[in-house]
């Protein structure tokens, strides 16, 4: 299956994120299946391609971003972005789901802690959880510091 | 079982400087070394956040790579700094080679061997993911890592293909090439001596066919005016000065002398009855003189 540019995916994240175009401007992104994939090098006509860039949104009923592709660009978010203690940062790593009060739409989130983008979150609203989007394998052990 | 599977080396001795240094090094386990992915992080603020947490790490010359001292976990990616991609767990004499190739922004590389990773994300790294790296495996299991570890540095100039280095087209020229060729991998015994199996003389001589393939097809795809970064983490000359010396005998290659900030040696000068020139531009790592595992590294670029 042939990876297909289609740059109409930045709007998501300015319009979700309102994160600067600038910034979105870096990537190309480009299509295969339900992936697209955000890539910031030169394009380059090559066959038997894997791997293009960095996975950056599925798509479903409705996008879901990354935490790998968050992780590099969240930190420019300007809106729908939740910051977490100490105390809840780590349990989010760890895939747990919170009980919390934010000023932010229901849906997919931006989650920090300080300095830090953890990744994606899903907020719901109306029930005041966030459910973490933490892949497994990123997701923190018991006995990690 | 360790002196036991020592003797494997002593077919060394002659060619391997300090070599009763070199055996005694070989006993004790390797640190571990990591390398800062300063994409993600300020050095500084990497290291405060680590010592807070209660590691002892010691930085390497101008290079942000650390060697871990001391670590309140059992395995040094057991953080959320780790899983953040803010440190790649990287042994020193891994390195070498990125460091050999030097790669500039905007510049296209070919890594013919890449999985899982630590040194196309270094690349990736010291080019602040502008231009094109293609990162190359043939294992399937092995590109998973790869774009594991792609992902959690929050690499994004990086294409990844799944093809046979050893004849495989990548559609155009490079202006760099790394081919960090599979090998015997005996300068990895100190991170994993109770699994290590080494070579025989056949298996060196296998795995230096290969090589020598490898090297061929990396020159059909080198632009004029570009290098190749030919490097093995073995001793064998086998698989390391013959392949180089192939390489100018065969495929119109020069061997480039260069500087490395990382100590090391010359190459082997003479084995089994064949003589190797430019063995004095070629570089050799070993564990006895950082506290690493070892490499072998030579640059070539056409004549």
């Amino acid at each position: 299956m042939q990876f297909l540019q289609n740059n109409s995916y930045r709007i998501y994240f300015i319009e979700r994120f309102g994160i600067p175009e600038y910034v979105l401007n870096t990537y190309t992104f480009w299509e295969r299946g339900r992936k697209v994939w955000a890539f910031s090098g030169e394009l380059w006509d090559i066959n038997g391609v894997e791997v293009f860039g960095i996975k950056a949104l599925t798509k479903g009923r409705d996008l879901k971003p990354s935490t790998a592709f968050l992780r590099i660009v969240g930190k420019y978010a300007k809106k729908n972005v939740i910051f977490l203690d100490d105390n809840n940062a780590l349990a989010f790593l760890r895939g747990r789901e919170l009980n919390i009060d934010y000023p932010a739409d229901g849906g997919y989130v931006v989650v920090r802690r300080k300095d830090d983008v953890l990744g994606c979150g899903f907020y719901v609203k109306k029930e005041k959880r966030l459910i973490s989007l933490i892949p497994s394998k990123y997701r923190l052990q018991e006995t990690w510091v | 079982m360790e002196e036991e599977k020592l003797k494997y080396f002593e077919k060394y001795r002659e060619i391997i400087r300090d070599f009763d240094k070199f055996l005694k090094k070989l006993k004790t386990p390797q640190p571990y070394w990591f390398r800062v992915n300063t994409l993600k992080i300020q050095e500084e603020k990497l290291i405060e956040r680590l010592e807070t947490k209660g590691f002892r790490v010691e930085k390497f010359g101008g290079i942000n790579a650390y060697r871990i001292l001391e670590m309140p976990v059992k395995h040094p990616g057991a953080t959320v700094e780790y899983s953040l991609g803010y440190y790649y767990i990287q042994d020193l004499s891994s390195m070498a080679p990125v460091l050999a190739l030097d790669p500039q922004p905007g510049e296209r590389i070919l890594d013919m061997a890449a999985a899982p990773g630590s040194k196309s994300t270094m690349i990736a790294e010291l080019m602040n993911n502008s231009g094109t790296i293609v990162a190359n495996d043939i294992s399937v299991d092995r590109i998973k890592s790869l774009a594991a570890n792609i992902e959690r540095l929050g690499i994004t100039n990086i294409i990844v293909t799944k093809k046979d280095a050893r004849n495989a087209n990548f559609d155009g020229k490079f202006d760099k090439i790394l081919l960090d060729a599979p090998c015997s991998g005996e300068g990895t015994f100190r991170k994993n001596p109770w699994g290590f199996q080494g070579a025989d003389e056949k298996g060196h001589s296998i795995l230096g066919r290969q090589q020598k393939m490898m090297l061929r097809n990396a020159v059909r795809h080198l632009s004029d005016g570009g290098i190749i970064v030919y490097s093995t983490c073995t001793y064998s000359p086998i698989e390391n000065e013959s392949v180089v010396k192939y390489g100018v005998e065969n495929l119109n290659l020069k061997v480039l002398k260069i500087d490395l900030p990382i100590p090391h040696l010359e190459g082997v000068k003479e084995w089994d009855g064949e003589k190797y020139e430019m063995y004095e531009k070629c570089i050799r790592i070993y564990p006895h003189l950082v506290d690493t595992g070892g490499m072998f590294i030579a640059v070539l670029a056409k004549q």
